[in-house]
Formats: structure tokens, C-alpha cells, sequence
């Protein structure tokens, strides 16, 4: 385990209706809020959605040594066999690029070496954008199930996915384990098993532009609900800001991206990439949401 | 399918099927079957309650007409902003305070630059009352932790003749799961009288017309309320709540339109008196009350609610004591009767009762020696009321509620024997009151 992986321990406490489990995973606080009887019903459920968490985390994340992640971007440009779950992945990354025209693209991630997003106002010079933008490129990569070959200055990162990805798949092993009502949050990205018992609907707050501050209740009986924005995470320069959306194919800055999308779905992986997709066109973000069947809230 | 939804996505150009691509792409990451289909909405951030109101009591008494708003905001974690206002217009006449007389009785207005003849018989009454009250509070509710609730509020309100400003925080925490519930609160206020005219100096005589002399201008008083409760949950079906409440109240607390007849102490007509030639006065002997600058009030009160398959029974009973020496007693009994699934009727019952204060008076005796404090205050008196009534409460078609109130109210009192001075035994000494209130009630969500 890498050292910047905080304390892997869950806390439960009680609520008006239900408990909270929370606990810490990919980067972000998580939670599960349930409806059982009891404190320890709730923290085997917690453990569970947790386990399941730090799993992915532990399986996908980047900056851990020995993962499958690492195995292929230390390849040096041989050809890396995957595992099912690894393969499902990427299948479904191939699809998104497909979908995307190109803007949603596993390997970007080698882009923030140029770019980094810390509300200050230096930029990289395009003569920097344009060398590390020679190593971005899902095509430029070879994937034929199950094998996947990357030149050896390239790197992919499903951290794009793996959130939400996560919370799917905890929550089907919830609904596998359990019938009492459940909501599942990574550090926003969320999706319920079914309606709460006690109560008419999960209530949602949906962060706004202030940091930390709820500024939109939305109420959840079914599915997800994940968001995409640049709230934290951007530049500023004379009076531009940048937000954290790099377009992968210009190595820039996605120009006039809202500052937030939430999108409903059925599961959390469809609502997240839904609003990536829509952050990703920028200036057209609601006309490309219009065009979709899942309900959005857009914040400019 | 998948590979059919993708290339319609790419070759459509307004990417219509990206979602639909992106479904199936899901399910087959998932591994999982269908998804349960989303059921997601946004919920309203406003509550607002409005209302409209009426109060009138018969024989051209008060009349109180009053619109009022109250707009509830919601935030994560039981945060609410609450806002409220109230605009009353308030007309008709008051008891001024003097007794019937056989004869016409001529009284001067409070503001001092008039007068009003009462014919024979009849209640001396103060007409000249007509008021617009703008109030307005603000409240907000933060949890503290899981356990805590804590609420700070502010009201203002504004007539022609009175200022009040007040602040209230209060304080609650549950224990035992939840079953019990302990509060605490407190508020203070602060009133500012300014009465037409200036107001009289306690025990001073009523005037002739121009005569200002014996007024003081403005007033105010301190109010300080401190509130401790429980509540606890029974049972399923019961919740009950108990809390004590203490009252202090500092400063003028009289009525400036009040005022109290002289009367003979043999016959008990008022002393009458002529004005000097070429003034308009009074035609009797008026002084206006005084009662004491200080009251402490003690209020205990008990509730429970019992709910059965969607009825619920409201049963409260509140007893207040004070330093005045007025016991009061009320209890309030209210039941919820649903009609199908969007309609209720809950029809309200309230018994009050309570004995006088200690300075009540029916009139002062013409050369005894003045009392500490007096007032004819028909509310500082012995009186029963009842109010009987009913709510009618449906959901509009667009699911928010709507609802009817229409209420009776009757009080009756009595002044006791040992107040009441020879001819004022064959009259009917305290000033009946009947009224009847209108509520119409609409809340909505935006």
C-alpha cells in the first residue's frame, strides 16, 4: 500500500432515520447511509461497501505500485494481459472514446504533468502542452481483448470511471447481501438500492459553487446521481478561468465549461459519464444534455 | 446492440443515442441485468404557508382583518430559514374602561382633542382604535451534531402606537433514540408605546379637550421569556410534552386608553362634573388605570398527541399563575378525522377560565383613599371562554393544501360582588363578547 493512503477504518453514527457509515477511499470521503435495526447490522454493511471500495481503489488506482494499472504503464510498450474486470473497463473506455469523438480519453491523464489546477494563474507554455500531448491518444494503443499494448511513454488512468464504477458495483453487492434500503456516496458520485422505508425519498444535497454548501436538495427514490465540476479545481488568468476539463485532443482547457453538472441515471456510471461528456462540450454542455434522456441540473 | 446504438450516435450529429449507447455499454460492465429505472426530482426550496384571516367580534367591536406568509427554506442537514410576515388591519371599539349609567355620558378622546357622547345606558367605547400591524420574524434552525437542534430568531413588529422588538434562541436535544427530547429556550423583547396624545400619567383624571398636562409621552417594557420542556415518545400511538414556562415583563404595562369611573359610594353612578364654560370635556369624574410596572408569570403546560390509523387526538391542558393573582386554566382539545386520502376535518374545542386580578376593578369610590394599582381591563377580569370550531383540509390538484377554519369564540365573565357599588347591581357589569374567526389557509412549494 502506498503511503499517501489514509487510515483504512469506517465510523458509524446514528442519524434522524438510520446510520452513517462513513470512511475514506480513492481520494475522496465515502458513505453509506442505511436504514437497518442496529449499529452493528450498519457497520457490516459499511464494511462491505468499503471493502468493495478500497478493492477498486487498490485494483485501479495510478498511484499504487503493483496494481494492473501499473503493470501496463510500466510495459514499455509490451503487450499486457488483463483480467476480466480490468478488460469490462476498458471495453467500455473504448466505447466512451468512441462516443466522445475522442475527447473522453484514458490516457489524458499524463496532461496534468503540464497542467496543475491549484486556483493559480500559470499556465504551461504550448510548446509544453504540445510535447505532452504526443503521449495522449487511446488509438495510439493497441486493445484487442484481452490484451492491451501502449507505446511506452504512455500511460492510462480510469480514474475518470472508477468512482462511479465503484459505486455500482458496491451497490449491487448491497443488493445482493440485503434488503434494507441503502445509498452509497464516493465523494459525490452516489446511487441507492432501492426507495428508504422510512421516508418518502433520499434527500440529496447537491454541492453548489460554494465549497461545501448544498445549494439544491434533490430527492432520489431509485438510481443515481453523480457530478461532474470544476467547484475546486481550476485556473485563473487575467480574469479567465480555467477550468480542470482538459480537452485531450488540444492538451487545453475545455473553453466556457459550466461549473457543475448532476445527472440522474440508472446507475451511477451512466449519470457520471453523462456529465463528463456534457463538462467535455464546454460552451454546448446543455444542448448536448437536451439531446440525452437523463434529467440534468447545469450551474454556470 | 451496442455497436448499432454507437455508430447512430456518431452518424447522428444532435447525439441522441450517446445515453442510450452508454445503457447498454453499462450493463454490460456491470454484468448486471437491468438497472432499476431513476426516480429522481428536484425537491422544492421553499415552503410558504399564506393565510388569510378574519376575527370579528360582534356589537362593532374589534375587527381584525390579516394577511400573513410564512416562507420555510430547506438546507441539507435540517438547516431551515424560516421568514415570516403579518399585516393586520384592526378597526372598531374597545370597552374605554367606565360603567353604564342611566344617563348619556360624554368622555374625551385619547388623543385629547375631542370628545364622545355615549347615550344612556349604553357601554362607554372606544371607537377611535383603527390600525394597520406590519410584523416580521426571521428563524433560523441548525443542527448541532446528530443529537442537538439549535434555533435563533428575530421579530419586529410595527402599529401606529407601538414598536416591538424581540430575539429568541432555543435549544433541543434528543436522548434515548430519539424517544425523548429535552428543550430550553429564551426571548427577550423589548415594546415602545407611543400612544395618541402621549400617554396619561397613571391615576390622572381625564382631561377637558386641549388639556395636555397630565400627559407622559412614550413608554416601553422589558419582556423576558424563558421556556424548559420535554417531550417523549410513548409509544407508536402516543407522544407526549411537558414544559414550564417563566414570564417576566418590566416597564409599563398599562393600557393608555384605559380609564376607571369614580363612582358615589352609596349609589356607585360616576361623580358627574361640568367643563369650565366654552370647553368640551368630560362629563364625569374618569381617571386613567394604573397597574403595577412589574408581572411574573409561571405557565405549566401538558399535551399529548395520540395518533390512530391516521387520526389523531390533541389533548392540551395549560394552567398559568402570576403575581397579579390571575390563576388561569385552558384546555384545548383538537381531533384529526381523515376523509379518504386527501381530505381531514378537525373539529377544535378550547375551555378557558380565569379569576381576576388582584387590582381589578368594576369603578373607584369617589373620596376613598386611591387603591396601589387598578384596572377595569374587561381581559384582567373573572371570565369562561369557549371556542368551538373546525378545520376542513384538502389536497389541491396540484398536490398542495388548502384549508378552512371557522371558529366560534364566546366569553363571559362576572365582576365579583364585593366590587360592585349600589346601582351598578342591577346592570350588566362586564362586557360580554362573542366572536367569530375565519381562516383560509394555503400552502405551496416552489
Amino acid at each position: 500500500m502506498s503511503s499517501r493512503s489514509p487510515p483504512r477504518d469506517i465510523s458509524i453514527r446514528s442519524l434522524q432515520q438510520g446510520w452513517l457509515g462513513r470512511f475514506q477511499a480513492m481520494g475522496s470521503p465515502c458513505e453509506l447511509l442505511c436504514e437497518s435495526r442496529t449499529r452493528s447490522a450498519a457497520r457490516q454493511l459499511t464494511n462491505l461497501v468499503a471493502a468493495e471500495a478500497w478493492r477498486v481503489e487498490d485494483k485501479f488506482s495510478r498511484y499504487l505500485s503493483g496494481n494492473v494499472i501499473d503493470r501496463i504503464n510500466s510495459a514499455q510498450g509490451e503487450p499486457v494481459l488483463v483480467d476480466d474486470e480490468t478488460a469490462n473497463l476498458l471495453d467500455f473506455a473504448d466505447t466512451l472514446y468512441e462516443l466522445s469523438n475522442a475527447s473522453f480519453d484514458i490516457t489524458s491523464g499524463v496532461m496534468r504533468q503540464v497542467w496543475n489546477f491549484d486556483g493559480s494563474d500559470t499556465l504551461p507554455s504550448q510548446e509544453q502542452v504540445s510535447r505532452v500531448l504526443a503521449r495522449v491518444g487511446w488509438r495510439k494503443g493497441r486493445w484487442v481483448r484481452p490484451t492491451l499494448r501502449l507505446p511506452a511513454d504512455m500511460e492510462i488512468d480510469l480514474g475518470g470511471l472508477g468512482k462511479e464504477y465503484a459505486v455500482d458495483s458496491a451497490v449491487l453487492i448491497l443488493r445482493g447481501h440485503t434488503d434494507t434500503p441503502c445509498l452509497v456516496n464516493f465523494g459525490g458520485d452516489l446511487a441507492v438500492t432501492g426507495p428508504p422505508q422510512q421516508r418518502a425519498a433520499w434527500s440529496v444535497g447537491v454541492e453548489g459553487v460554494a465549497e461545501g454548501r448544498a445549494d439544491r436538495m434533490i430527492e432520489l427514490r431509485a438510481g443515481a446521481l453523480a457530478t461532474s465540476g470544476d467547484a475546486r479545481r481550476f485556473l485563473l488568468k487575467e480574469g479567465n478561468r480555467y477550468s480542470h476539463i482538459l480537452d485531450p485532443r488540444t492538451g487545453w482547457p475545455v473553453a466556457d465549461a459550466p461549473n457543475s453538472v448532476t445527472v440522474a441515471a440508472d446507475t451511477c456510471t451512466q449519470a457520471g459519464m453523462i456529465s463528463t461528456l456534457a463538462m467535455l462540450r464546454g460552451a454546448d454542455a446543455e444542448i448536448f444534455l437536451d439531446d440525452q434522456a437523463e434529467q440534468y441540473w447545469c450551474r454556470r | 446492440m451496442a455497436v448499432v446504438a454507437i455508430e447512430m450516435a456518431r452518424t447522428r450529429k444532435n447525439e441522441q443515442f450517446i445515453s442510450v449507447a452508454l445503457a447498454t455499454a453499462t450493463c454490460t460492465l456491470l454484468g448486471s441485468g437491468l438497472p432499476t429505472p431513476v426516480d429522481a426530482q428536484e425537491e422544492p426550496s421553499w415552503n410558504i404557508n399564506t393565510a388569510a384571516f378574519y376575527y370579528g367580534e360582534d356589537g362593532g367591536r374589534v375587527q381584525d382583518f390579516s394577511i400573513k406568509a410564512i416562507a420555510e427554506r430547506m438546507f441539507v442537514d435540517d438547516r431551515v430559514l424560516t421568514l415570516g410576515l403579518a399585516i393586520d388591519a384592526l378597526t372598531g371599539a374597545t370597552p374605554s374602561g367606565a360603567i353604564r349609567l342611566d344617563v348619556p355620558q360624554t368622555l374625551t378622546q385619547p388623543s385629547g382633542n375631542a370628545t364622545k357622547t355615549v347615550p344612556a345606558g349604553e357601554y362607554p367605547l372606544d371607537d377611535t382604535f383603527r390600525d394597520i400591524r406590519v410584523a416580521l420574524t426571521v428563524n433560523w434552525q441548525q443542527p448541532f451534531g446528530d443529537t442537538n437542534l439549535f434555533n435563533v430568531g428575530a421579530s419586529l413588529s410595527k402599529e401606529y402606537d407601538y414598536l416591538h422588538v424581540g430575539l429568541n434562541a432555543k435549544v433541543a436535544r434528543n436522548f434515548n433514540k430519539r424517544n425523548t427530547t429535552l428543550s430550553a429556550g429564551i426571548a427577550i423583547a423589548r415594546d415602545q408605546i407611543d400612544p395618541e396624545g402621549g400617554i396619561p400619567t397613571p391615576f390622572s383624571s381625564m382631561l377637558d379637550v386641549g388639556d395636555l398636562s397630565n400627559r407622559l409621552g412614550t413608554d416601553s417594557k422589558d419582556i423576558l421569556d424563558v421556556v424548559v420542556g420535554v417531550s417523549q415518545v410513548v409509544s407508536r400511538n402516543l407522544v407526549v410534552q411537558a414544559n414550564y414556562s417563566y414570564s417576566y415583563s418590566d416597564g409599563y404595562l398599562n393600557d393608555p386608553y384605559r380609564i376607571l369611573s369614580i363612582g358615589d359610594s352609596v349609589s356607585g353612578d360616576t361623580i358627574p362634573r361640568t367643563p369650565p364654560p366654552g370647553v368640551e370635556g368630560p362629563s364625569h369624574e374618569y381617571i386613567f388605570e394604573s397597574r403595577p410596572v412589574e408581572r411574573t408569570k409561571h405557565s405549566f403546560y401538558t399535551q399529548a398527541k395520540y395518533y390512530m390509523n391516521g387520526k389523531v387526538l390533541d389533548a392540551s391542558y395549560r394552567y398559568m399563575t402570576d403575581d397579579w393573582n390571575i390563576d388561569s386554566h385552558t384546555v384545548n382539545l383538537r381531533y384529526r378525522w381523515p376523509l379518504g386520502a386527501s381530505k381531514f376535518l378537525e373539529p377544535h374545542l378550547r375551555l378557558y377560565s380565569q379569576n381576576e386580578a388582584e387590582f381589578y376593578r368594576l369603578s373607584l369610590v369617589d373620596g376613598a383613599a386611591l387603591p396601589a394599582h387598578a384596572s377595569t381591563d374587561y381581559r384582567l377580569g373573572n371570565f369562561d371562554a369557549i371556542t368551538l370550531g373546525a378545520k376542513y383540509g384538502w389536497k389541491t390538484r396540484s398536490d398542495n393544501d388548502m384549508s378552512i377554519r371557522v371558529e366560534w369564540y364566546q366569553q363571559s365573565g362576572s365582576v365579583p360582588a364585593n366590587l360592585i357599588i349600589g346601582n351598578q347591581a342591577g346592570r350588566n357589569n362586564y362586557p360580554d363578547l362573542n366572536a367569530l374567526i375565519v381562516q383560509f389557509s394555503y400552502r405551496f412549494s416552489r
